[in-house]
């Protein structure tokens, strides 16, 4: 035995010397690994790492188990009446976590659903909700119990919670479906839906418990060159109707809100994109703004929109959104700068009473009015998100979502006073890191957004720039999802980037972010995460069970038809399964598909992915197509986008069901045991 | 003596001489480093300037180094030349670029010495004086070049090239002058510019990217139009610099000015009458100033107080030299490294202006100007570049031979000024470039809209020039 051993051990030993002879000596293996490299990377100095790209980049398997982690990534949070218990939702790990605030650590996990997004507590705090944005549903926990005893459907992508003012009913923000479930918690069933703003997300009750105030991250659809509007959504508590969609101007990514105790204003963290200017520089505010919208709470009250950036320091992405007690004081979440802005409210109170609403237009576009209330920027750790304040005013607690730990603040002292380790991997991975990457804007000149700005949860944030290629004006494009693109090259719609290294390296940096390009370790970082960590969500809505409906299949049989409705034969490259083939429902080639318009160069496009294309409007590369339908009946002329013109209007429908059913590029490998098995247990689960 | 007993022994050597290390670092401060100097013979003191570029060349300086304390330390490291200022460290703490003369009559060149070696050599080998080396990341620098052409007449230019000299690019284009640069964390240049034409301008700090693009006014002190000099970037995220007023022939004030809100952050770290020259930040929360103190007539280098607004503690005197300034031989943290959108193929740049009859909040107050502007003119130095028609909502897209000084002014429908003209303007080959208004406020951001500007093609400047036909660029 033990010469069989010796014998293998020399064996590998001179593998082990010959494979590094030839990666560090061989000559011609350098070369072809240095051509190989650049080839890759589109830069000449790329450090010749195999690890980056062969290793770091795989999603399956024994290697891919070894070199990631599984992290909590806490999100939102919940605080009871004493102050002692925080509740946290972890959104990777699928987790509600219970800390004790006293003691400073976690003293219970629980499972709930994937993805869990919110967590509210009524007021006995008998019970704990839990949304779950990737399962569809809400888990009731029983705090008595600390278990989940009851799970309520609701619609698709469950995200801000809210109980009614009799708590009686749970208000549901539905973040993909667009609508807002109400929930009766006796029966446990839905008894209403509400339509709301595009993905909206917070949802708050004011402070005379009479209305909820809904919030939306993307923008209302609109052909480009609209205005970017988003919808704040007003429901009446006791009719439970919709009274109002508030237009909030020129500003998106609203994720939630929050009411001064006084109840006179209403606070909304919020991005102030310039999608509509020629992306020609950074300086000056000229990609994007961060801000807060404040709503006054008096008939005829206006939304007043200020700028939380100063004139050479953006503060990238703001998200979490908390009061003080007193009403003096409120906290706004930076998750792209690692920062928390405290804003003094009294001087927010005059600068509205100040000022008309002329000048206070004016001010929302103003780097310099930050500084007459804000008092103080606070330093986090990676990626702060949900915050909390204790009940007694005197603790800000912080969702470090990607350091695994709840940072605890004073509010009086306004410094980091403490930190709740959640017992997360010690280790970064590279996949981590690079999500950092993608969730930081020290990448970006004077850090004015991140990646995620335009795509957040590694999606799109369904708006059209102009990217000023050549001349200003011209070339419109419509943002591209992240999601599971790592097999998907070439990237960009003009297709000129073939790998996400190019997409992301020189380029990026020359003409998005002018800054300094991200260094290598980063950017190997990056694309890792980008290749393996960035997955669809199941799309519950259109394919729930992974099997087609009647209609969805008969819109299948056009989507892969060979001859039209006359029986003449559609020549093979007009066929739709041809360009969009699975798993991703793309050929990964270029191709003119008449989409074309005035400002355009003469070129040919890409061929996007079709998965999950449902959550992905406004459609082809210019974004002027707003819904699937358009895409025909609009902006596609002589059936050069596919054989169309031949089809009723009902079979186009069942086209566009079918095209809504399309599901992650995992659906549609066979040798996928893991999604079987899943798709099983939500069919077992529905019977 | 048993093993146990070595053991001890080497276990409490090492404790100690752990403990030596962790008291030694943590009683390190940065001012401990070696302090690089500028001296000029007190001889010379009434024939110096103080401030504008004259204040750049002074005469029969030196360049010395000096450990704090250690007066016996003092080293000068430029005997060979006539005169040496301005020295600028390498981020690494070892190497020196500085501006010197080795002759009287001789024009002023760059030069680069290694401060451990005190081995120098000549980076910059031209027939006109330079001044104000500073490093720029990747291995290069920006420096001022006196440069005498119709286009900017005679100014003294910003310059980049790489530490061999080698790769040598103009990057400002403007009839003003640009001295004292520094480059800020964020990577790009900032500069005191001073505009020489059509009239004496003021002076004022002046930011741009490292290839010439995005110039823009930083700093300007408006309520006395008092100049600016020397200006450092402090590690808690300040501007500390000297501020002359005009009637201040010898010291200035030591100004602080946030980097986030430069135009609103002023502050005088000194009052009275003014007795600095130049003041540098030392690691994170130490000053160094050069200047008098009261009842002294030395112009010597003092730790400065900045709470207490006051000089403290002496770090070095010369009796035969007046210091001008000093900063330290450490290591600093890279600037960024910027990446550069000009391409030297391409002859033209776009600039692209939102409304021109948005300024400030006067014209919101008092319901928007009562007469609007419908037309610019585009000046050059010489001669008007042409006459261009404003759209309808304010915005106009000009495309201007690249490299070219010119000025902007608006005229309402009856050809009266409305506004300007502007401060210099130029745009480098393939720069892109973005305004909100005209004179407009410099904080504010553009309104989400589309310019109709944008739906036409650019404006060429000079009009006279009908086509330009160059290499397409492709941006995204």
């Amino acid at each position: 035995m033990n010469t069989v051993l010796k014998k293998t051990a020399i064996a590998t030993g001179i593998i082990g010397l010959i494979v590094l002879f030839i990666q560090f000596c061989y000559k011609p293996y350098i070369k072809w690994s240095r051509a190989h490299v650049d080839y890759i990377t589109a830069v000449e100095d790329h450090p010749l790492n195999c690890l980056s790209c062969h290793l770091y980049t795989q999603r399956t398997g024994l290697i891919a188990k070894l070199i990631n982690a599984d992290y909590y990534s806490p999100f939102n949070m919940a605080i009871s009446a004493d102050g002692k218990s925080l509740f946290i939702v972890a959104e990777e790990a699928g987790m509600l976590m219970i800390a004790d605030t006293e003691k400073g650590k976690v003293i219970k996990k629980i499972k709930v659903g994937d993805q869990p997004h919110s967590v509210i507590l009524d007021k006995a705090e008998k019970y704990a909700f839990v949304s779950n944005q990737w399962s569809d549903n809400v888990s009731v926990i029983d705090l008595a119990e600390m278990a989940v005893t009851n799970t309520l459907k609701t619609g698709n992508g469950p995200a801000g919670l809210a109980l009614s003012s009799d708590e009686k009913k749970i208000y549901v923000v539905n973040s993909y479906a667009s609508d807002i479930s109400v929930i009766s918690l006796e029966s446990g069933k839905e008894i209403k839906r509400l339509s709301a703003g595009n993905n909206p997300s917070g949802i708050r009750m004011s402070a005379d418990k009479s209305r909820l105030y809904v919030t939306s991250r993307r923008a209302l659809l609109a052909p480009y060159g609209e205005p970017v509007v988003s919808e704040l959504t007003v429901i009446n508590d006791e009719d439970r109707i919709i009274t109002k969609r508030e237009h909030v101007e020129s500003a998106y990514m609203i994720e939630n809100v929050a009411f001064t105790p006084e109840g006179d204003l209403a606070i909304m963290p919020l991005i102030r994109p310039k999608n509509l200017v020629p992306s020609i520089q950074v300086d000056r505010g000229f990609i994007m703004t961060n801000g807060i919208g404040i709503i006054e709470q008096k008939p005829g009250g206006r939304i007043i929109q200020l700028l939380l950036d100063e004139p050479n320091e953006y503060f990238a992405d703001p998200f979490g959104v908390a009061i003080t007690p007193d009403g003096k004081k409120a906290f706004v979440s930076h998750s792209g700068v690692d920062r928390i802005s405290v804003v003094n409210i009294d001087s927010l109170r005059k600068i509205i009473n100040e000022h008309s609403t002329e000048e206070l237009e004016f001010y929302s576009n103003h780097l310099g009015v930050s500084r007459r209330f804000v008092e103080k920027r606070i330093k986090t750790g990676a990626n702060p998100k949900g915050i909390v304040v204790s009940p007694d005013g005197k603790r800000l607690y912080v969702a470090e979502h990607l350091q695994d730990r709840i940072a605890v603040i004073s509010t009086e002292t306004l410094e980091t006073i403490n930190t709740i380790d959640l017992g997360g991997p010690r280790r970064v991975t590279v996949a981590r890191q690079g999500r950092r990457v993608l969730n930081n804007a020290d990448g970006t000149f004077q850090t004015q957004f991140t990646c995620y700005t335009c795509h957040p949860d590694g999606h799109e944030d369904g708006l059209v720039y102009n990217m000023a290629s050549k001349d200003m004006g011209r070339n419109l494009a419509n943002t591209q999802s992240l999601r599971d693109i790592g097999d998907t090259p070439p990237y960009k719609w003009n297709g000129k980037n073939h790998t996400i290294y190019k997409q992301d390296g020189l380029r990026f940096s020359t003409v998005l972010t002018r800054n300094e390009p991200f260094n290598y370790s980063d950017l190997d970082a990056l694309v890792a995460y980008i290749v393996t960590g960035i997955p669809y969500p199941p799309n519950l809505v259109y394919n729930p069970t992974g099997e087609l409906n009647a209609m969805q299949l008969r819109g299948k049989y056009f989507f892969e038809r060979t001859h039209d409705s006359y029986g003449n034969e559609i020549p093979e490259k007009n066929r739709c399964i041809t360009c969009h083939p699975p798993p991703y429902f793309t050929h990964l080639q270029m191709e003119d598909v008449g989409s074309l318009i005035e400002s355009d160069d003469s070129m040919l496009f890409d061929t996007p992915h079709l998965n999950n294309i449902y959550a992905s409007p406004p459609y082809l590369h210019h974004g002027l197509a707003l819904t699937l339908e358009e895409i025909w009946t609009i902006y596609s002329k002589n059936d050069n986008h596919g054989v169309v013109d031949d089809l009723t209007k009902i079979e186009l429908n069942e086209l566009i069901e079918y095209l809504r059913s399309l599901s992650g590029p995992e659906y549609y490998r066979d040798d996928n045991k893991k999604l079987q098995a899943r798709i099983i247990k939500r069919k077992n689960s529905k019977k | 003596m048993n093993p146990r007993s070595v053991f001890k022994i080497l276990t409490l050597l090492l404790t100690i001489q752990v403990c030596i290390i962790t008291v030694s670092c943590k009683s390190r401060s940065a001012g401990d480093d070696l302090l690089v100097l500028t001296e000029v013979p007190v001889a010379m003191r009434q024939t110096v300037h103080h401030s504008g570029i004259h204040s750049r060349y002074l005469p029969e300086a030196r360049i010395s180094s000096v450990k704090p304390g250690k007066q016996d330390s003092h080293r000068i490291l430029t005997g060979d030349f006539y005169s040496a200022c301005w020295p600028d460290i390498s981020y690494n703490g070892k190497f020196m670029l500085f501006a010197a003369q080795e002759q009287k009559d001789q024009p002023w060149q760059i030069y680069e010495m290694n401060l451990k070696s005190h081995k120098y050599r000549k980076v910059i080998s031209v027939n006109d004086n330079c001044t104000d080396p500073a490093y720029l990341p990747g291995d290069r620098l920006v420096f001022s070049k006196l440069t005498l052409n119709d286009t900017v007449k005679s100014a003294h230019c910003l310059y980049t090239c790489n530490l061999d000299g080698s790769g040598l690019r103009q990057i400002t284009f403007s009839p003003c002058d640009n001295y004292a640069t520094t480059v800020l964390k964020d990577g790009r240049i900032l500069t005191v510019n001073t505009q020489l034409l059509p009239d004496h301008g003021n002076s004022i700090l002046m930011t741009m990217r490292p290839d010439g693009t995005k110039a823009d006014m930083f700093y300007m002190n408006k309520e006395n139009g008092s100049i600016p000099n020397n200006p450092r970037e402090t590690d808690d995220g300040r501007i500390i610099f000297i501020e002359y007023g005009e009637a201040d022939s010898h010291a200035g004030q030591v100004v602080s000015i946030s980097y986030n809100q430069p135009l609103h952050s002023r502050i005088e770290l000194t009052q009275g009458t003014p007795v600095c020259y130049s003041v540098t930040p030392v690691g994170s929360d130490k000053y160094l100033a050069t200047g008098y103190k009261p009842g002294e007539e030395r112009v010597s280098l003092y730790e400065f107080d900045p709470a207490n607004k006051t000089a403290g503690k002496l770090v070095f005197t010369d009796p035969e030299y007046d210091i001008y300034e000093a900063v330290p031989a450490m290591p600093i943290e890279r600037p960024k490294n910027l990446p550069s959108e000009v391409d030297l193929l391409v002859k033209s740049g776009l600039i692209l202006c939102q409304d021109v009859n948005l300024a400030d909040i006067e014209t919101v107050k008092n319901n928007n100007p009562i007469v609007k502007a419908t037309m610019i003119e585009v000046l050059g130095v010489d001669s008007t570049y042409g006459v261009v028609p404003l759209e309808a909502d304010g915005s106009f897209q000009l495309k201007v031979l690249a490299d070219l000084p010119f000025r902007i002014r608006s005229f309402d429908e009856n050809g009266r000024v409305v506004n300007g003209p502007s401060a210099w303007l130029w745009l480098r080959p393939n720069e892109r470039r973005g305004c909100v208004g005209c004179h407009e406020d410099p904080e504010l951001v553009p309104f989400n809209r589309i310019p109709l500007a944008v739906k036409i093609p650019p404006v060429i400047i000079p009009v006279s020039v009908t086509e330009i036909k160059e290499k397409i660029v492709e941006l995204e």
